[in-house]
Order: C-alpha cells, then sequence, then structure tokens
C-alpha cells in the first residue's frame, strides 16, 4: 500500500503536467517540449517571492500562478507566433529549441544548485490503511484534482472553455463563428503554462528545485498523456497516476536505479500495443 | 450589398479562380452552379478569408472587408454554412449553437437559442445529445441555426444538398425561403442546380473557375446550355443512381 500512496503523489504531479500536453496539443496540434520548463519555472517564482522575499504564501502563489500563465502566453507569442510555416516538425523544432534557451534563462537567473522552498503546511505523517501518508502528498494529491477538476468545469461551462473545445473540433469552423484561434491558442499556452506551474509550486519543498527539472518532469508528464491518450482530459489525470504507481511499484521489484527509465519503458509498450494510449479514442481527421 | 470584383484564387500553380465577379443586393437569394471542382467553395471561403487570394476585392455593406480575417467579417454579419456542415461534434448541440453566438452578448445568445429552437424544433429536443450523433439532416440545420446565432445581415450556403434525401433537401430550402424572407440575404453554391435556381431569384454559372452565365434564376433554368450542362447531367446521375 505504501506504493500506492507515494505513486498517487507523483501520479498526480505527472497528471498536471500531461494536462498541459494535451491542452496545447488538442488546440494547436504542438507537443510543446517546454512543458517541463513551465513546472521549473513554477517552482522558481514560488522559490523567489516565497523563500527569498518572504512574500506570505497568500500573495506568493497567486502572483507565481498567474506568472506562469503570463509565461506561457508570452512563450505563444514569442515561440509559436512568429513561426512562419506552422507545420509540426517546426513547431516541435521551436518548442524544443525554446525548453533550451528557457533552461539556461533558468540557469543564470537562479544558478546551477538546487534550491529548496520551505514547506506550505506543517509535516506530519498521516496513519493510512497499510502504510503512512506525508501531510505534503495528501496535499499535492487534493490540490491536483482539485485543479483538474476546476480545468474540466472552465472547459465545460466557460465560453472560452468551450471555444477551446471547438477548436479541437474543427478550427476552421470556429473562426467561422466568430472565435479567434489565435487567442484561443494563447489562452492554451497559458492555462498549459498555469497547470504546470500549480505542479511547481506542489513539488518544489519536497523535492527542491533546479534549472534542469524540466527535463525528467516534462517526459514524464508526455509519458502520462501518451498513456492516458491525447485528446481526452481525464485520461491524462488517470494516465498521470497510472505512470505514478506504476513506477513506485515496479521500485519494489527492480533495482531503483531503472525507476526513471519505467516511464519510457511503458511508453514504449503503449506505442506498441495500443497507440491511442489506453483510454485514448481516434480522432476523426478531416482530409 | 456583397461585391465581388475581378477574384482570382490559386492554390499554389493550380489557378482555381480566374476574374470572377459576382454580385449580391440586399435582400436577394442568389444561387451559384457549378459542377464539382468548378471553384465554389474556394468563392465562398475566399469571401470569408479561411483561404487568401492573389487578386480582387470583396466588398460588404459598402465596406472593402478583402483584408479582414475571418472572424472580424463575421462580426460584421456575414455568416457562413461550410461545406460538409463542420458542426463541432464532440459537443452537444446547444454547445454548438452557443459558439455561433460567441461574439454576441450573453442575452442575445438566449434570445436566439430559443427563435432556433422554435425554427428548428428538432434542435430543440436533442439540445443536450452529442451534435456528432445528428443525422446528415438535423446536422445541416444545425449548420444553419449556428450560423444564424451570429446574427448575419448576409448568410453564404455552401452545398446544402450534399448528401441529403430528396425530401430532407426540400426541408432545407424550405427554412432558407423562410429566411429570405424576413430579410436575410443569402448567396448558395450548389451542383444541385434544380433545386438551387427553383429557390433563387437570380443565378449564376461558375464552370473551372470563370462565370460562364448569369441572369435571372427562372431564366437560367430553361436555358438550353445550363440544361445540357447541368440539369442533364444530374437526370443521368438520378438514373445511375
Ligand atoms: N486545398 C486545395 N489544394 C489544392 N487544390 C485545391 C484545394 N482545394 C480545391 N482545390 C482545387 O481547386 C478547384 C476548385 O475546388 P472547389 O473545392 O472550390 O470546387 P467546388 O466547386 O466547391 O467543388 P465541389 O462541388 O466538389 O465541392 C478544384 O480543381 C480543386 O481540385
Ligand atoms: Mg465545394
Amino acid at each position: 500500500m505504501q506504493f500506492l500512496y507515494s505513486g498517487l503523489t507523483s501520479g498526480s504531479i505527472y497528471g498536471l503536467v500531461a494536462l498541459g500536453f494535451n491542452i496545447i496539443y488538442n488546440t494547436t496540434g504542438i507537443i510543446n517540449f517546454a512543458q517541463g520548463e513551465f513546472v521549473m519555472f513554477g517552482g522558481m517564482l514560488i522559490y523567489t517571492f516565497f523563500t527569498i522575499f518572504h512574500v506570505p504564501f497568500a500573495i506568493a502563489l497567486p502572483v507565481t500562478v498567474l506568472g506562469s500563465f503570463i509565461i506561457g502566453a508570452l512563450f505563444e507569442r514569442i515561440f509559436v507566433n512568429f513561426c512562419k510555416y506552422k507545420t509540426e516538425i517546426n513547431l516541435f523544432t521551436i518548442t524544443l529549441a525554446a525548453s533550451i534557451i528557457l533552461r539556461d534563462v533558468a540557469m543564470h537567473a537562479w544558478g546551477r544548485d538546487s534550491v529548496k522552498v520551505d514547506d506550505y503546511i506543517p509535516i506530519a505523517n498521516l496513519k493510512m490503511p497499510g502504510g503512512v501518508i506525508s501531510s505534503q502528498s495528501v496535499l499535492i494529491i487534493i490540490v491536483s484534482l482539485l485543479v483538474a477538476w476546476g480545468l474540466n468545469l472552465f472547459l465545460k461551462r466557460s465560453k472560452y472553455g468551450k471555444a477551446m473545445r471547438a477548436c479541437f473540433d474543427d478550427q476552421t469552423a470556429a473562426e467561422t463563428c466568430g472565435i479567434s484561434v489565435r487567442n484561443v491558442r494563447i489562452i492554451a499556452f497559458g492555462v498549459a503554462s498555469f497547470m504546470a506551474g500549480v505542479a511547481g509550486v506542489l513539488i518544489s519543498p519536497i523535492t527542491f528545485v533546479t534549472y534542469d527539472d524540466g527535463i525528467m518532469i516534462g517526459l514524464k508528464g508526455f509519458c502520462a498523456a501518451i498513456l492516458g491518450g491525447m485528446g481526452n482530459f481525464w485520461a491524462a489525470v488517470a494516465g498521470g497516476l497510472m505512470l505514478g504507481i506504476f513506477e513506485s511499484f515496479s521500485a519494489s521489484i527492480i533495482p531503483s536505479g531503472y525507476k526513471d527509465a519505467m516511464a519510457f519503458f511503458v511508453i514504449l509498450l503503449i506505442l506498441f500495443v495500443k497507440p491511442d494510449g489506453l483510454f485514448g479514442k481516434k480522432r476523426a481527421h478531416r482530409v | 450589398m456583397l461585391e465581388v470584383k475581378s477574384l482570382s484564387v490559386s492554390y499554389g500553380a493550380v489557378a482555381a479562380l480566374m476574374n470572377v465577379s459576382v454580385h449580391v443586393a440586399e435582400g436577394e437569394f442568389v444561387s451559384l452552379i457549378g459542377s464539382n471542382g468548378a471553384g465554389k467553395t474556394t468563392l465562398l471561403n475566399s469571401i470569408m478569408n479561411i483561404i487568401g487570394h492573389s487578386k480582387g476585392t470583396v466588398t460588404f455593406k459598402g465596406k472593402e472587408i478583402t483584408k479582414l480575417n475571418t472572424p472580424k467579417i463575421v462580426k460584421g454579419g456575414m455568416a457562413i454554412v461550410p461545406e460538409g456542415r463542420r458542426i463541432f461534434s464532440n459537443m452537444t448541440v446547444k454547445e454548438n449553437l452557443e459558439m455561433g453566438g460567441f461574439t454576441r452578448p450573453a442575452h442575445e445568445v438566449k434570445e436566439k437559442l430559443e427563435q432556433m429552437y422554435d425554427m428548428f424544433p428538432v434542435l430543440g429536443e436533442r439540445h443536450d445529445q452529442t451534435a456528432g450523433m445528428l443525422s446528415g439532416g438535423e446536422q445541416q440545420m444545425l449548420a444553419i441555426g449556428r450560423a444564424l446565432m451570429t446574427s448575419p445581415k448576409m448568410l453564404l450556403m455552401d452545398e446544402p444538398s450534399m448528401g441529403l434525401a430528396p425530401l430532407v433537401i426540400k426541408e432545407v430550402y424550405e427554412k432558407l425561403k423562410l429566411l429570405a424572407s424576413t430579410g436575410l440575404t443569402i448567396l448558395l453554391v450548389e451542383q444541385n442546380a434544380t433545386m438551387a435556381l427553383k429557390y433563387a431569384q437570380r443565378g449564376y454559372v461558375l464552370e473551372n473557375g470563370r462565370i460562364i452565365l448569369q441572369g435571372k434564376a427562372s431564366e437560367l433554368l430553361g436555358d438550353n446550355e445550363v440544361k445540357r450542362a447541368y440539369l442533364g447531367k444530374e437526370y443521368k446521375e438520378k438514373w445511375e443512381r
């Protein structure tokens, strides 16, 4: 059971990152390889405000997640917008290049060393059936699920959320409704970065933050998105949780040095056996 | 109301429209007919600036809209029911209509929704259903409803009869007739020449990217050239079916 608890914790983080991949992919067809860097920036921002400048958490948190949203929106304006021919391979290259640039920027801004963010809540171990779970883990799981649920509401209820879904379905038709696909794309990047920022804030007191954290967390989130199946939001969350649990269970049977490799093993397996993901349905493509 | 002046469009090296000029007066119902690949969809899409054009101007309500992007043109009062309907198939019927009202204030959307349900009762009955589950005819009604939600002064229709049974086609055209009688300006493009010309006041014939004939719809219906090229072919197609 202990593995389940630690798996759920890392899994909810993967889920948040996977949601970001999903939102951007569905609105724009882009796999955004800077998604992990957005997580790292979330961690660095909260570190800067909360730990360095001692801004009260109640202010530091909203500033950080809002900052994350703006970083995402600017990312779209700067890197994606100026791409003249928005083919998949061009955009892929751009987000990859941008992720390396962001990493270097972070290295110069915050240095090469890991930074530790102060705890947000008192640390305690809660007794659970078959093991213990830390208060931090509970916080991570609850907040992640709340954010995922909030995103779901946003997409189902709000005008711009619905417009995003319309763009998933058919961008040209969306434009004929007066929806600016450009604005939707900016919002998509903003929301994806917001989700990543929340993930960054949540994990930084536990794992420390380093400028190059984005690589691994981004890839894991990507694996989770593929595992669940692109194009389905709850599948991204489920994919994240499953990947987390799988990772932590596998750590109990095989040497823990292989833990990171497990995620990629899962991805290969999925791509070989069920390329649309566990819960994915084939998206109809118009020719 | 709409004035298209010597419009030329090409896809790469392939010229799809050459010097096409079309005008539609306020309140008019105009049909443009042409066979497969004549350039009908290209014309409507470039009016809406869904695809760019190389030469020519488009003027709408006295204002040039040639360089405006699609959402701006929609806000300006022109709507399109695109070829193949292109409804948002993963969204509900109601959400599809709401998206049509994206640029309109909330209270107006609410009012218009009721109007749409009155006009197309089937949409009201199915408002909570996923749009992709609707039949072809229902989807066409939804596509029209979605376009009307933008509160247009003018409606562009791309092949409303495509893939529909004759009875359903008639129903669609009756709705268009009703809309025209309320003052909506309509430009419709079709392969189905008989229907399109029967309901229109004026017509154009497009062939290989050029306008080759124009005139009163009733005259075009009686024109030997049109009969040979379009009506005849249709009869033959019907025969083959
Ligand atoms: N995206 C495209 N790329 C290249 N050529 C195209 C493209 N779309 C259309 N064409 C070509 O332009 C010409 C006009 O096409 P268009 O779709 O406008 O015809 P249409 O009159 O609407 O035909 P249909 O009745 O089949 O809908 C055709 O020769 C077609 O092959
Ligand atoms: Mg066509």
